[in-house]
């Protein structure tokens, strides 16, 4: 984390194409993990994350504000997500990862695809401190600073995620049961 | 404290973001209340939930394959990019480098050599027409080089001898080119650059502002012909239309039929160059100091010792290979001249950066392609050429890329796809 987003941006507007590596670097697990609830599959998570990713890099030029860069990269992966998604498709994978899941009990991978859609299905606001948290790796305190929001809307925020998280774990949990 | 204001605090206790007291304070509630209890527990499973599948996901790596994409995709842009429009996503790169200062500079200096037949006489109305054009010491208009939907507008203030010119497909970048002493000042208005630039020679003899240009051709028009050809509808208005034609020229103007006002004046120069000149405002009140050769305050003076006058059959050969192997990846182009020369500007700047040479080396071979180009436009004004060398391979010796009959000579240059050059007589030239 040694140089902020808008430096990379800047960098990248000015002819430096290689300095993205480090914006792919710091993002690309927020955007699986953002993507992988989304989609089903980490294949298919992967696959439109770099798209996102690459869609990012050449429309640099319409990015208003780099300090937003990453709200606005979350942007972008969920248009490619929506264009991905084919709703069927998406329920049958899951179908499929969950059976293999509980046949393989699931420690291959160590994903966590309940968790995952969890995070998909959370708002906006909530899904981003979450990504950052876990996924960016950012502490509380960085959060604040990458978002620009206090530190104790940041936990409030965190809290309220939580609680969001939980409730829908619950429930996917409950329609398994009646599934199985 | 309660288990109202316990759970508030929640999330920051264990993120450690609480005072001392306040730690406490949780701590002991947590002592007597299982419900709270329960409650951090589960908040700390999710936690590691999270941390668990954070660390699973970060062992991706996707930078490797999205790098590659993105230059791949940028190669692909490029090559596809024949249009202004297109290289002005690239222009941040392009005003970084020093190369396109100057080679875009140089490739917009227009050589304009006239022949206009005199025959004759003047109408009243055509006079009226060029009254404000001969007598304007400033004007101010857009250029257009190739055709109207090239893109490629040249914002032109003149002032007596002296141009200040910016390019839309190079925003940041401005030209003040001074006439009287043949210099040029290139100025990078978001590096803060400032280059001189020597046009003098046969260059500096032969250049004129685009206004000049004009202005010549009007002087000769007026003792010769002009051939009015009626009424007509430009740019959306009623205008009475002038054509005055020369051996290798042929300009048009457009002026409105009630006050004389000059809309439009179209040039064809040569078998393939064209620009627009549109939207004038003839002695606009402009300021002196727009057209300064000094270079400007908290600007960087970088030296260049390529002059751009006097260019050989040399220096275009040098251009033609730079063109075929830095920008063609080994094949000459579809076309070459002063609008596909504007148009490829982005192309080099962005494969000379990717060669990585040092500045002095890529201003140098932006200079080479400049120049080399500048000898094409006056062969382009001047005499017989063709163009032969599209798709045609670097190197192939059995294929003809040019030629061109150099002025008072009876045979013409050939110049081959292995950039070999031979005299060769009328008769046995390509067809």
């Amino acid at each position: 984390m040694s140089e902020n987003d808008k430096f990379y941006v800047e960098r990248c507007l000015d002819g430096h194409p290689d300095d993205f590596r480090y914006l792919v670097r710091r993002y690309q697990g927020v955007l699986l993990a953002n993507l992988a609830g989304k989609l089903g599959s980490r294949d298919r998570a992967e696959e439109a994350a770099q798209e996102a990713l690459v869609r990012a890099y050449f429309n640099m030029g319409k990015l208003r504000k780099p300090d937003s860069f990453f709200s606005w990269l979350l942007g972008i992966a969920d248009n490619v997500a929506k264009e991905h998604e084919r709703k069927d498709q998406i329920q049958r994978q899951r179908e499929i990862v969950r059976s293999s899941l509980q046949e393989s009990s699931g420690t291959e991978l160590s994903q966590d695809y309940a968790l995952e859609s969890a995070i998909a299905e959370l708002p906006e606001a909530y899904r981003q401190v979450i990504l950052l948290r876990y996924y960016g790796g950012h502490s509380c305190g960085q959060i604040a600073e990458q978002l620009d929001m206090p530190l104790g809307t940041v936990t409030k925020t965190l809290s309220r995620a939580y609680a969001m998280l939980r409730e829908s774990l619950q429930q996917q949990k409950q329609a398994e049961v009646y599934e199985v | 404290m309660n288990c109202e204001e316990s759970k508030e605090l929640l999330v920051a206790y264990f993120e450690g973001l609480l005072e001392d007291s306040e730690q406490k304070a949780v701590e002991e509630h947590l002592k007597d209340c299982p419900a709270c209890q329960a409650d951090l527990q589960e908040l700390t499973g999710l936690h590691d939930r999270l941390v668990t599948n954070g660390k699973a996901l970060a062992q991706c790596n996707l930078e490797k394959d999205v790098m590659n994409q993105v230059i791949r995709e940028q190669n692909v842009r490029l090559k596809a990019t024949t249009r202004a429009t297109e290289a002005l996503k690239i222009r941040r790169t392009i005003m970084k480098s020093p190369v396109t200062r100057i080679a875009a500079a140089a490739a917009v200096i227009i050589v304009a050599a006239l022949g206009i037949n005199s025959i004759m006489a003047p109408s009243v109305t055509w006079a009226q027409v060029i009254e404000p054009i001969l007598n304007a010491r400033t004007v101010v208009f857009d250029l257009i080089i190739g055709g109207e939907d090239s893109g490629m507008v040249s914002h032109e203030i003149v002032i007596g001898s002296r141009i200040r010119r910016t390019m839309s497909n190079m925003p940041n970048m401005t030209l003040i080119i001074d006439m009287d002493n043949a210099r040029m000042l290139a100025l990078d208005t978001v590096g803060k650059t400032a280059i001189y630039t020597d046009i003098s020679g046969d260059l500096g003899d032969s250049t004129r502002s685009y206004i000049k240009f004009v202005r010549e051709i009007i002087t000769q028009l007026q003792d010769g012909q002009v051939e009015h050809l009626g009424e007509q509808v430009i740019d959306g208005q009623k205008a009475v239309v002038f054509v005055g034609k020369g051996h290798n020229e042929q300009v048009t103007f457009w002026a409105d039929p009630q006050s004389a006002r000059l809309i439009r004046v179209e040039a064809k120069i040569g078998q393939d160059f064209s620009f627009v000149m549109k939207n004038f405002e003839f002695d606009a009140n402009v300021d002196e100091s727009l057209v300064s050769m000094e270079v400007p305050e908290g600007y960087t003076q970088k030296e260049n010792d390529i002059a751009l006058g006097n260019a050989t059959e040399e220096d275009f050969v040098e251009s033609l290979r730079i063109w075929a192997q830095i920008i063609g990846d080994g094949t000459f182009p579809a076309a070459i001249g002063t609008e596909a020369t504007m148009q490829q500007m982005p192309t080099l700047v962005q494969k000379v950066t990717a060669m990585q040479v040092s500045e002095e080396k890529g201003t140098r071979i932006g200079m080479s392609f400049a120049k080399g180009m500048l000898f094409h436009q006056i062969q382009e004004s001047q005499g017989q050429w063709k163009y032969t060398g599209a798709g045609v391979k670097l190197g192939d010796a059995s294929k003809v890329v040019f030629w061109y009959q150099p002025q008072g000579s009876q045979s013409y240059r050939v110049i081959y796809g292995d950039l070999s050059v031979k005299d060769v007589a009328e008769e046995n030239l390509p067809k």
